[in-house]
């Protein structure tokens, strides 16, 4: 039996990146994952349990500048309520509304999500075509030390993920989006929640004059990890939506991903639905 | 009160039937004050675990308990070393609790222990040792029943390979099997070949029908003690108390009379507490073992994994009809897959020849199944019991044949649906009947013709969205099943000084609402409140005998026993009445709480009142009645024919639905039932069956499959197993055709089961009328119905098996 | 040796110190140490809702919540809420339109209702079924418990 040998809530972004530099440390925040994780015996608990929902340098969500962050601790729910998020992020709030159910999206946090790196987590997506960057905190010597990178590299393989055992994420920060920019993100699954998405697609870009630019299409649950899809971006990228186009961008987000089989769907299935469903959100966006 | 005003009080008539009566004991159930059976604790008590098999197929080479033993906390540990007296259980007695020597499913269970929490139970499951030597997997029914497969029930061997001539029996356990064939059923009515050279259209195909399992919302689990004398008790959510304290008592080897079974509240039923499994039995001999209470909770996973299932079927329907929609013969073969063992799952073909004989008129009738052992999960008892797969074949067909001989497929249904009076081919006699009401209702409402129609046209439009509507009906037995030796319920009827009533019936409560029914019947005759009648309903030292909660028969066999007891009751207050007031019985009635002149309502006497003078008297006497009802209805002969219900449940539903064809996701929007229910007894409660019926039958038809590959479950969780949730029901229609059954309490007739069993089929008939496309393989997921809309399908072939041939 | 902790929250209107293994999840710690039953196990991950509780006003599945997490915070369950006179509305309307039958979701159905109609008060059918779809119920098929969340608009605050 594997039982932690210290439980420790810290109140200060300081002490929890303390508490990280031995590196033997399950970091608990909304605890919809790691409960029936632990318990099911597919994570063992390391030595010290830290419990970082009292620390409110992990919390809120602010305009700085051109970004806006969002602490690590930000429960979907708070997300999917919140003025600034829905005024700029409608695309996020699209996703939460997806997310689980009431009772998860009141608990479980955007770090939580981030640092779970299910290939079908369901913000990620919307995160990775909003060019999200995530924000580490570690304290290598005696004083805190923040770096962010981006979120498209940030993941590795299911529940894998570069942040190291010593950092903390605290937060994510997203760049607030131009004049005419679009996102949009569809959740194929069989219900509207509680549903772990067979695929998920996310799509934005800046749509002027019918010609979408900056492109960013990502995927979910397509692969080991949510991924950005590179050639369909560039398929799509300086394109006018027209029928052709749509259709061509379609078959090549086809070829693009490599699902697997698993009980949801087949692989095969998957590459079916990456077809149609960004076909159908490309249709919607020359519509719109 | 002034002297003018000394008119006589009278009561109005009125009636507790058809009304909303809230369930009884919902505030308490609201309020989270009811005690379940895991909510029980009994002091001294230990915590039960079971050891599972690592593997699917294997011989058990050895067991090392001693690190599991020599555990702190830990009370016992057993295997089936421990218990040489172990007896098999299952309806074929095929089937040991704890295994002896060889494993045949993912379940089974291998070893148990008893300790003082839960965790240091699991924690010494971990320390048991198991060495396997691992055999081929059969988990195809099609591969297990050729010629030469290796067989899952040999004659046992030792783990050295020596025969282990068990000689207490000579059970399948015992002496193994030489093929894998568990169970065969051959019916026949009429002559088929005579049928087919009679049709214009005949028409065959095969269908696959899935495994589901109940998810009942609360675990199962039990507690168990004996006391000093050795007198067994058990808190149990069985459905069957009294069938139950029998078989454990052989189990057990010990008297059936020192068995008392007290019924918790049940966290939902729906069938799968028919049957005894093995936890059941391995609780009691660890229990016995340590003599200590021991309680045996499962967690979710285990509930997916040791539960039983609906049967999977591969079913192949030919039918046929004339041109003037006349049909003309069904011809059935089916291959169930059985799983390791034999549960009531092997037994459903009793209903599902049922459906194929008499649902519509059919003169000539074929119907052969085989149940065929596999490494897979077995299959128990399931709301509707086989007549869900039967229907989806059945009335597939029905679409179809209309469309063959460009019938109107309502029109087709009601030329060949029953009247009352008729008597199918299987002996089942229709006293009551609303059949074609039913369809009739079910059409109007949802508008079906015209519907039907313009979804047809309405292919060919661009667009992804297609709406489609469909229809299926079904028949299901109404007034019980006469399967053991007695079909009946016990009543013991008391009242107390205050006119309050207690109601001891032997009808177990599962979460249907039978104590409210039965309330209200009894208050019904007795002229009293429902406020005024208290339900004992639990417990095998106290209730009569009854045969159990399954064949929705509650409702009409308790409901006529409590009745009956009522009347007695009812007769004896009126003849003391009749007497002290000097007036004939027939002039007195009980109405409100009062005994009243019948043909007025005036008050007589406060029934308190009159109670008290009969208890406080010389001849001092009570008010206490019992009542044991039978139905008249009959045991089937040896080839299956016989009246074996007394009465029968009709029910029509349209299914309405929209298919993304992009997707091949299927939406149902909406369910338009009729249900023939004999007479609406407590209208709250009816609704409640009927809708929680057709949500059931919408995740067998569009969302819940349980995964086995190569016998290994791969969705024991509520994740991937998918139950509807709120929003994706559809709007649902209801009516109730109130066809006033003889027979059946103040006309009633069983409704359990019904609601569930039609959906899929209507479904299947929906997505073809939106799309085009047939559908032969449940369920209806979105990648099954998108590779069917692209042609990815192939066919459905499967080459009918049968013992005799 | 488990590692406790010990806690300090308030349980339906009432402050109370617990000793707590470390990873035990709440739902353990109300049935098997504190002794209230009414909150339910169905599934132990999250995907059923019948262990829903309120904590801080939020409901969420007491299942997937460390009982450390706990401390310091106001923890109400459907026993707290039975004392509840403002929640007897919606109780009555669970039982007056037939969304009980064998009850098991129940509790975790009505603490779940309470937090969505305290949000929304004026919740439609269709919110209200968005609202409970982390909710199961095997028997009753949704309908009467819809109808009967729905049918306290404007009875509670």
């Amino acid at each position: 039996m594997t039982e932690p040998k210290h439980y420790f809530a810290p109140t200060s972004l300081d002490q929890a990146v303390e508490c990280l530099k031995d590196g033997d440390v399950t970091i608990l925040a909304g605890g919809t994952d790691l409960t029936p994780q632990s318990q099911s015996g597919k994570l063992r608990i390391k030595q010290t349990l830290m419990n970082i929902r009292r620390v409110p340098e992990l919390t809120g969500i602010t305009l700085e500048g051109d970004e806006i962050r969002i602490g690590a601790l930000t429960t979907i729910t708070e997300i999917m309520e919140n003025a600034l998020v829905k005024q700029h992020f409608p695309v996020l709030v699209e996703a939460c509304d997806h997310f689980a159910s009431d009772q998860i999206r009141n608990v479980a946090t955007l770090g939580g999500n981030i640092c779970n790196a299910s290939p079908a987590g369901d913000t990620l997506i919307p995160l990775l075509v909003l060019d999200a960057s995530v924000e580490l905190a570690s304290m290598p010597e005696a004083t805190l030390y923040r770096h962010s990178m981006p979120l498209s590299t940030f993941f590795v393989g299911p529940g894998k993920t570069r942040r190291s055992l010593c950092e903390l994420v605290t937060g994510v920060r997203i760049r607030v989006p131009g004049p005419n920019h679009i996102a949009h993100f569809h959740k194929l699954g069989t219900r509207p929640a509680l549903d772990i998405s067979t695929i998920s697609i996310g799509i934005a870009g800046t749509l002027k004059e019918g010609i979408l630019s900056n492109v960013r299409v990502a995927f979910g649950a397509v692969a080991p990890t949510p991924v950005r899809a590179s050639q369909t971006e560039k398929a799509l990228e300086g394109q006018r939506l027209d029928a052709v186009t749509i259709g061509k961008v379609a078959g090549i987000a086809r070829d693009e991903v490599k699902p697997i089989d698993d009980v949801r769907a087949t692989a095969w299935y998957r590459k079916e639905m990456i077809h149609n469903i960004t076909k159908r959100m490309l249709s919607h966006v020359a519509q719109a | 009160m002034s002297v003018a005003e000394k008119k006589p009080r009278v009561i109005e008539p009125d009636s507790l039937i058809g009304k909303r009566i809230p369930k009884m004991d919902a505030p308490e159930k609201a309020s989270g004050r009811t005690r379940y059976i895991h909510d029980i604790n009994l002091s001294g008590q230990l915590y039960g675990r079971i050891l599972r098999s690592a593997r699917i197929h294997a011989l058990i080479k050895s067991i090392d308990t001693s690190a599991a033993r020599a555990l702190p906390g830990v009370h016992v540990v057993i295997t089936a070393a421990d218990i040489p007296d172990q007896r098999p259980i299952g309806v074929a007695r095929d089937h040991f609790p704890l295994k002896v020597g060889r494993v045949r499913s993912q379940r089974d269970e291998i070893a148990a222990v008893a300790a003082e929490s839960e965790e240091i139970a699991e924690a010494a499951l971990k320390l048991i040792r198991v060495v396997y030597e691992d055999l081929p997997v059969i988990s195809d029914p099609e591969e297990a029943i050729k010629p030469g497969a290796a067989l899952i029930h040999p004659e046992p061997h030792g783990a050295d390979g020596t025969h282990l001539h068990l000689k207490q029996g000579t059970s399948i356990a015992h002496k193994g099997k030489p093929d894998n064939i568990a169970m065969t059923f051959d019916y026949v009515h009429g002559d088929v070949i005579q049928g087919e050279a009679e049709s214009d259209v005949v028409i065959e195909d095969t269908f696959r029908l899935h495994y589901v399992t109940h998810c009942c919302m609360g675990v199962s689990g039990m507690i168990a003690e004996f006391d000093a004398s050795g007198n067994l008790l058990m808190y149990s959510n069985t459905q069957v108390p009294f069938l139950h304290k029998r078989e454990f008592a052989e189990y057990l080897n010990m008297d059936p009379a020192r068995i008392r079974i007290i019924q918790p509240p049940i966290g939902g039923g729906f069938g799968s507490k028919l049957d005894i499994y093995p936890f059941e039995v391995i609780c009691l001999y660890l229990a016995r073992a340590a003599k200590r209470p021991v309680k045996m909770l499962f967690t979710r996973e285990e509930e997916f994994l040791a539960s039983p299932t609906r049967q999977p079927v591969l079913l192949t329907l030919r039918s046929g009809c004339k041109k003037d929609g006349t049909l003309t013969f069904r011809q059935v073969h089916t291959l169930h897959d059985n799983g390791a063992y034999t549960s009531w799952g092997a037994t459903t073909p009793f209903v599902m020849m049922q459906t194929f004989s008499s649902l519509y008129r059919v003169p000539h009738c074929d119907y052969h199944t085989a149940a065929v052992y596999t490494n897979n999960p077995y299959a128990g008892s399931f709301r509707g019991y086989g007549n869900l797969q039967a229907t989806f074949a059945i009335e597939q067909h029905m679409d179809m044949l209309a469309e063959r001989i460009g019938m109107d497929s309502l029109a087709f249904r009601l030329k060949n649906a029953q009247d009352s009076g008729e008597t199918t081919g299987q002996g089942m006699v229709f006293k009551s009947c609303g059949f074609k009401d039913c369809i009739n209702t079910a059409a109007q409402r949802s508008d079906y013709t015209r519907k039907f129609k313009e979804n047809e046209v309405n292919r060919s439009r661009p667009g992804n969205i297609r709406r489609g509507i469909g229809m299926a009906s079904m028949l299901h037995v109404g007034g019980g099943a006469k399967i053991y030796p007695s079909d009946g319920c016990g009543t013991i009827l008391k009242m107390d000084d205050f006119a309050n009533v207690t109601l001891i019936t032997g009808a177990s409560e599962i979460g249907q609402g039978s104590e409210t029914v039965l309330s209200q019947l009894v208050c019904e005759e007795l002229g009293l409140p429902i406020s005024a009648i208290t339900v004992v309903n639990n417990d095998t030292a106290i209730t009569p005998w009854d045969v159990g909660v399954h064949a929705s028969r509650t409702t009409f066999i308790a409901g006529n026993s409590a009745i009956g007891a009522a009347k007695k009751a009812k007769t004896k207050i009126l003849a003391v009445a009749a007497k002290k007031y000097e007036c004939a019985e027939s002039d007195l009635d009980l109405r409100g709480g009062f005994v009243i002149k019948a043909s007025s309502g005036e008050v007589v006497v406060e029934l308190s009142k009159l109670l008290r003078n009969l208890h406080f008297q010389d001849k001092a006497e009570l008010v206490m009645t019992t009542f044991y009802y039978e139905p008249p209805s009959v045991h089937q002969d040896k080839g299956f024919k016989g009246d074996v219900s007394a009465a029968y449940a009709w029910g029509a539903q349209v299914v309405e639905v929209e298919v993304d064809t992009d997707t091949g996701r299927v939406r149902m929007t909406k369910v338009t039932g009729a249900h023939d229910v004999g007479r609406v007894l407590n209208r709250l409660g009816i609704e409640g069956q009927i809708e929680g019926g057709v949500v059931m039958g919408q995740g067998y038809a569009l969302t819940e499959e349980l995964l086995i590959e190569n016998g290994v479950m791969k969705n024991p969780n509520f994740r991937d197993y998918k139950l509807v949730t709120a929003p994706e029901i559809p709007e649902m229609d209801i009516s109730f055709i109130e066809s006033m059954d003889g027979e059946g309490p103040q006309g009633a007739k069983g409704v359990g089961e019904a609601p569930a069993i039609c959906v899929a089929a209507a479904t299947a008939n929906a997505i073809c009328n939106a799309t085009g496309v047939r559908m032969f393989e449940l369920p209806f997921t979105p990648e099954k119905v998108y590779r069917a809309l692209h042609g990815q399908t192939p066919k459905l072939y499967w080459k009918p098996w049968r013992a005799d041939q | 040796m488990l590692l406790k902790h010990d806690i300090e929250f308030t349980l339906n209107g009432v402050k109370r110190q617990v000793s707590v293994d470390v990873t035990t999840n709440t739902l353990a710690m109300l049935r098997d140490v504190i002794g209230l039953t009414g909150t339910k196990y169905g599934c132990g991950e999250g995907e059923c809702g019948a262990c829903t509780i309120q904590v801080d006003g939020v409901s969420l599945n007491s299942c997937l919540m460390f009982a450390v997490d706990c401390d310091g915070r106001d923890v109400t369950t459907i026993e707290g809420l039975a004392n509840d006179s403002k929640a007897d509305a919606l109780r009555e309307a669970f039982v007056e339109h037939g969304a009980v039958q064998c009850g098991f979701c129940t509790p975790g159905m009505i603490m779940q209702a309470d937090h969505l109609l305290h949000k929304h008060p004026h919740a439609d059918a269709d919110s209200v079924k968005r609202g409970i779809e982390g909710n199961l119920c095997r028997c009753t098929g949704y309908k009467k418990i819809v109808d009967a969340i729905v049918a306290v608009d404007g009875a509670v605050k």
